[in-house]
């Protein structure tokens, strides 16, 4: 008899749950944590990049050194960075990530300005294939960057609204996320016409 | 409380309508099929073959490879409209995520393929991009959309099954071969093989004798073949007009069977009404749920 009403006790529980949107706050987090893992990727793709990129460049503009050595100090400075899935809890860790990831994009949006002025290394195929791979792979940060926003969105919603506040205040004690801010420059990412 | 629903209600609009406004974009046009020519750059014959061979393509493989032109980009940028109509459209199949979408902004002379995560493998972005700039950029560049397009769209598929080579050069060639002295002898020869298909239908000595004068005649205006080639040309004629009656009773009996030279591309359609297999624009097509990340590559022609 005991256990029969435990039975119950907890069905009772479980329906409770899923009404105050215990288990939609849930799924929301971890769609933010899945969004984050492909923005992750997208930015280190594009870090893998950047060693091949400099190798060949460094073959035909020997005179820009300069540029290419902010690219890689830019990209250094990208490594070093501790990143764990608290990056997202952490509105100034974000920032940080951010603003680095800026800096490296910047840099490297000069060095595509700088190649402009070496027809053979417009030329060469290699450099053509990483360039192409580098435009795919900032168009699929912005992907992941845009989606991730959107999963955010639906999650600081859905632990703000009434009756899931209730349940985050009580329970969960989930905080709220941070979302990339559209950045000056941004949509300057290397775009190289020839 | 009512208060409060009031302000959720004015917070929702305002966020709604900031965010149609920072995406300031073209939305995605409905899916009508493989080919949404909504520029209207190709010709209506090209489109129902291309349509017939990505059905092919999809049924073979489950790849979904669909085309999209539009007329203008209205001031977006093709990479964020392009991902746009990926996830509206949802192209591949929901386990493979093996959807490609190639799309045309005739206005700003843009072009990019879109390539799902499953076909990314075999379709990278260094390939998507030596397709658009050896495929499709020199024929649109030429004032040949047709060609362009479908030249495009069969380095695609070739891609996926591993065989696109990026040699632009080879394909000019070849075609350039074709068109030299070939033209009206093939046109004739295509003629010539629906007379004796529609005389075979009806009765199998029909068929030979349509087969056997038409392809002499069409060798001897085509390519002012020598008299004596004609008597074998004519026995050769009849042997082809014979084979043709005895499939056209296939197809009239079982009506059944893959197209009936379709590695031509265009004479499929002289088909269409003999089986019941080469129907395609009537059958719906809608994505399968392929998810993209934005991979792919883009260019102006």
């Amino acid at each position: 008899m005991k256990r029969i009403s435990m039975h119950l006790l907890g069905l009772v529980l479980i329906s409770m749950l899923s009404g105050c949107g215990y288990n939609t706050m849930q799924a929301n987090e971890e769609a933010v944590i899945a969004a984050w893992g492909n923005v992750e990727s997208s930015y280190q793709r594009r870090n893998d990049l950047i060693p091949n990129l400099v190798e060949v460049v460094k073959g035909y503009a020997k005179h820009e050194a300069d540029t290419l050595k902010a690219v890689t100090e830019a990209r250094a400075k990208v490594g070093s960075m501790q990143l764990s899935k608290e990056v997202i809890n952490d509105p100034a860790a974000l920032t940080k990530f951010q603003q680095n990831q800026g800096e490296l994009s910047s840099a490297l949006s000069r060095l595509m300005v700088v190649v402009e002025k070496y027809p053979d290394l417009k030329a060469n195929q290699n450099f053509l294939d990483l360039q192409k791979q580098l435009e795919g792979t900032e168009n699929r940060i912005n992907v992941a960057r845009e989606r991730y926003n959107k999963s955010v969105q639906v999650f600081n919603t859905s632990i703000r609204t009434f009756p899931n506040s209730m349940t985050n205040s009580m329970l969960l004690h989930l905080k709220r996320k941070e979302p990339f801010k559209a950045e000056e420059g941004a949509k300057a990412v290397p775009k190289v016409k020839f | 409380m009512r208060f409060y629903a009031y302000k959720l209600l004015l917070l929702f609009i305002i966020l709604l309508t900031s965010l149609t406004q920072t995406a300031a974009a073209l939305e995605a046009p409905p899916l009508k099929g493989r080919i949404n020519d909504y520029a209207g750059m190709l010709s209506p014959t090209a489109a129902r073959s291309l349509e017939q061979k990505l059905a092919a393509f999809e049924r073979e493989t489950t790849n979904q490879v669909v085309l999209l032109t539009i007329p203008s980009l209205e001031g977006d940028v093709i990479e964020s409209f392009a991902i746009r109509v990926a996830d509206a459209w949802k192209i591949g199949q929901k386990d493979k995520s093996n959807g490609v979408i190639l799309i045309l902004a005739k206005k700003e002379r843009k072009i990019r393929i879109e390539v799902g995560t499953g076909l990314q493998g075999v379709l990278p972005d260094i390939t998507a991009g030596q397709i658009i700039r050896n495929v499709i950029a020199p024929g649109l560049r030429s004032g040949n959309p047709d060609q362009a397009v479908s030249a495009g769209l069969g380095a695609i598929i070739d891609a996926t099954k591993g065989e696109f080579k990026a040699t632009p050069t080879d394909k000019k060639a070849t075609r350039k071969k074709k068109s030299s002295g070939y033209g009206l002898f093939i046109v004739l020869l295509l003629a010539g093989i629906v007379i004796t298909a529609v005389a075979g239908s009806s009765s199998r000595t029909a068929g030979v004798l349509a087969g056997g004068v038409s392809l002499p005649v069409a060798a001897g205006i085509g390519l002012g073949a020598v008299l004596w080639k004609l008597g074998i040309l004519a026995l050769l004629g009849g042997a082809a007009g014979l084979l043709i009656s005895l499939l056209m009773r296939l197809f009239n009996a079982g009506g059944g069977g893959g197209g009936y030279g379709g590695g031509w591309g265009g004479p499929t359609i002289f088909y269409g009404g003999g089986g019941g297999g080469s129907s395609s624009s009537d059958d719906s097509f809608s994505g399968g749920g392929g998810d993209f990340d934005g991979g792919g590559s883009s260019d102006d022609w």
